[in-house]
């Protein structure tokens, strides 16, 4: 069991699984832009810019899930000091910053037909904007402090206070008069999104979370080169 | 219909922008990274081909990360 967890046969498994989703890939992204653009219909109300919606919302579904996944990550490196862990997250980070971005500039781009402003500094918007901030923080500790051990601890430390984040982020919308619609989409409850364009939504969704572990696994991958690289050096 | 689908009805602007941005971004992050892999890579396989036969020998013996690089770098050249 445990020689299944080997770095040997991660890498092993790693370059499987990259040739696999790369093999797959495109085949779904054709499909899932086709629903996107093509066969699904325009909202009553927004029309065809409705549509910025199936980049926009997995996108900050992705932001707010890496984040989420990297302070937990971060709480567990922080009491047991697992090496592992902190490939994981340093390979996580640019993803999650990337997609908070795009979350936030194609948020602007839907704004700007829908509300006749490309930007407002409301609270789901201006806590999406702390969010990035929180990622280029861990990032920045991660490439300007030379020492490694300092640079896990002030990330973590980064991680963890950025945690707070999250909830607010998610219940911004009902907390405060936003001029962000609440939530469509909802783990308990009924979504009060139609199934035409719900299942898109997902396709993109799983697309894009495809992407991510396709960039996730190469970036891991490069992190294990790196380091047996520098135990070459020690030789 | 091509009309249609590149106007989206006066949102053209903004959908196709939403898009061409994701996806610019996404293509961006990926070359980076594929490009980054490959070259630790082919640092990682000049490194071990540089030690004596002694020594790459051991590395190659005993980290099997070590002989999978090489293996994968020697097929690509």
């Amino acid at each position: 069991m445990f020689s299944l967890l080997s770095a040997s046969n991660i890498f092993y498994w790693i370059g499987k699984i990259i040739r696999f989703i790369n093999s797959i890939f495109f085949v779904l992204l054709l499909v899932a832009l086709s629903f996107a653009l093509i066969f699904s219909p325009p909202d009553y109300l927004q029309g065809d810019s409705v549509r910025i919606m199936y980049v926009h919302v997995p996108s900050a579904w992705i932001g707010l899930a890496s984040f989420t996944c990297i302070a937990f990550l971060s709480i567990v490196n922080f009491i047991f000091k697992i090496k592992n862990v902190t490939l994981i997250t340093k390979s996580i980070a640019p993803l999650g910053l990337m997609f908070t971005c795009l979350a936030i500039v194609t948020g602007s781009l839907w704004g700007q037909p829908t509300w006749g402003t490309w930007w407002a500094w409301d609270a789901r918007l201006t806590s999406m904007v702390i969010l990035s901030l929180f990622y280029i923080g861990f990032i920045v500790a991660h490439k300007f402090i030379s020492q490694e051990e300092r640079a896990n601890k002030i990330s973590s430390i980064v991680a963890i206070i950025g945690l707070i984040n999250i909830p607010i982020i998610k219940y911004s919308v009902d907390w405060w008069n936003t001029l962000h619609q609440p939530a469509s989409i909802k783990l308990t409850g009924t979504s009060t999104i139609h199934s035409s364009m719900l299942m898109p939504l997902f396709l993109m969704f799983f697309v894009l979370l495809l992407y991510c572990a396709l960039i996730f696994l190469m970036k891991y991958k490069t992190e294990i080169i790196r380091i047996k690289k520098k135990n070459l050096k020690r030789l | 219909m091509i009309q249609n689908l590149i106007s989206m009805n006066g949102y053209g602007f903004f959908v196709w922008s939403s898009f061409v941005i994701t996806f610019f971004a996404c293509a961006l992050v990926f070359y980076k990274t594929q490009k980054t892999l490959k070259k630790y890579e082919k640092e990682f396989a000049k490194e071990i081909n540089e030690l004596s036969a002694e020594k790459r020998k051991l590395v190659t013996e005993n980290s099997k990360i070590a002989s999978q690089v090489l293996s994968s770098y020697s097929k690509t050249i």
